[in-house]
């Protein structure tokens, strides 16, 4: 949706929320891992929680109905899963003091994804006319691409964990790649000039959790991942890409005083 | 041109069970049909898309969807306003819904149009 309709304005709050994330970040870990932990975790509540109330606006402007309600609906499905599992893994880490990996977080997040595969198909429908099959292929091939890797990793991890950390170990991969392709097909259609830049901030956000994902496995390999590793600005930088997303779709889709025919009908009826 | 004189009484049944009884042209048929195409394939979509349609259409040309008909370019450049190059999309959904009538003049030309 290469439309006239993207705010400058929006675009540069994009901007200073990546920056503003990054340079938290990067100070928090200059003091030390303890202050990094408690504010990756602190910044774990506004952000995701950001993104359910806008995935609840949107939703509801949507009332559930159209193909466009159908897609809000299971993204607040998805929101309201990861804002869920983000506030467990808080609360092992902070309150516990315990290894967040494997807990209630995990089966919060993976019951995120069902929710985020339905919602980009739909989310998609409106252009499936511009996805060829040579876009499905080449982003299927990229998503089989960062899966074999990635399983291979997690299958040859530490032979002490159980069949249930290592099942969790290996939905992740799973997850992610099947996620991937329909949110790589929404960057290509970006990079086709298809699509504008805030329609395709979901489909990044996607990916870039992606990403995050396979950098947290891999930094878990290696037991040099501590909450707040610099891979979890990923993470954050992927909720913040959401939320624009969301956001760009309120700002299109606002409520309208009754100016037509119908709605004045709609009105009297 | 005989046929566009020709009355038919079209009976528009209200959801809450009104009816309205009225005398239309083939021209006035056409038209009722491009409007509950269009209307459809927006709704389906979602009322917010049909509002924001409905909104750009007063706002950009002081029209309503039923002025499409005879301005079909109006709805193409909203449309195209809204979803960019993947317009076409939703044109193809009209087109769907139009499709036992494309053989009537008029409505060829309208679909015509927003195809271009």
């Amino acid at each position: 949706m290469q439309t006239n309709l993207e705010k400058p304005q929006t675009k540069k709050y994009l901007v200073f929320s990546i920056l503003g994330i990054g340079f938290v970040m990067l100070a928090a870990n200059l003091a030390g891992q303890e202050i990094t932990s408690l504010t990756t975790n602190l910044l774990l509540v506004p952000l995701p929680g950001t993104l359910v109330v806008l995935s609840i606006i949107i939703a509801a402007r949507f009332s559930a109905a159209g193909e466009h309600g159908r897609a809000w609906l299971l993204f607040v499905g998805l929101a309201a899963s990861w804002f869920t599992a983000e506030q467990i893994w808080l609360v092992y880490d902070l309150v516990y003091k315990t290894d967040p990996f494997p807990s209630m977080a995990d089966i919060f997040y993976l019951a995120g994804y069902p929710f985020l595969f339905l919602f980009s198909i739909y989310y998609l429908k409106p252009l499936k006319e511009a996805i060829s099959k040579k876009t499905i292929i080449c982003a299927s091939f990229a998503a089989i691409a960062l899966l074999t890797p990635s399983l291979y990793m997690a299958y040859d991890t530490d032979s002490e964990i159980s069949t249930f950390e290592l099942v969790l170990a290996l939905s992740y991969p799973i997850a992610d790649a099947i996620v991937l392709v329909p949110a790589l097909i929404g960057v290509i259609l970006f990079f086709k000039g298809e699509v504008n830049f805030l329609w395709s901030l979901v489909c990044l956000a996607i990916v870039l959790n992606v990403v995050a994902d396979t950098g947290f496995l891999i930094t878990s390999m290696d037991d040099s991942y501590y909450t707040g590793h610099p891979i979890d600005i990923l993470y954050l930088w992927s909720y913040i890409l959401f939320s624009f997303g969301v956001y760009s779709h309120i700002q299109i889709f606002k409520r309208h005083r009754p100016n037509t025919k119908s709605q004045c009908l709609d009105d009297l009826r | 041109m005989r046929c566009n004189s020709i009355k038919v009484t079209l009976f528009y049944i209200m959801p809450e069970g009104n009816c309205f009884v009225f005398d239309a042209t083939n021209g006035e048929i056409s038209k009722a049909l491009v409007t509950l195409a269009v209307e459809k394939t927006l709704l389906n979509m979602g009322k917010p898309v049909l509002d924001e349609v409905q909104h750009r259409l007063f706002a950009n040309y002081k029209s309503y969807i039923p002025d499409c008909y005879e301005h079909p370019e109006y709805l193409k450049n909203v449309l195209k306003e809204l979803y960019g190059n993947c317009y076409n999309n939703i044109v193809q959904s009209i087109k769907k819904n139009l499709e036992e009538f494309i053989t009537k003049k008029p409505i060829e030309h309208f679909l015509a149009v927003i195809s271009e």
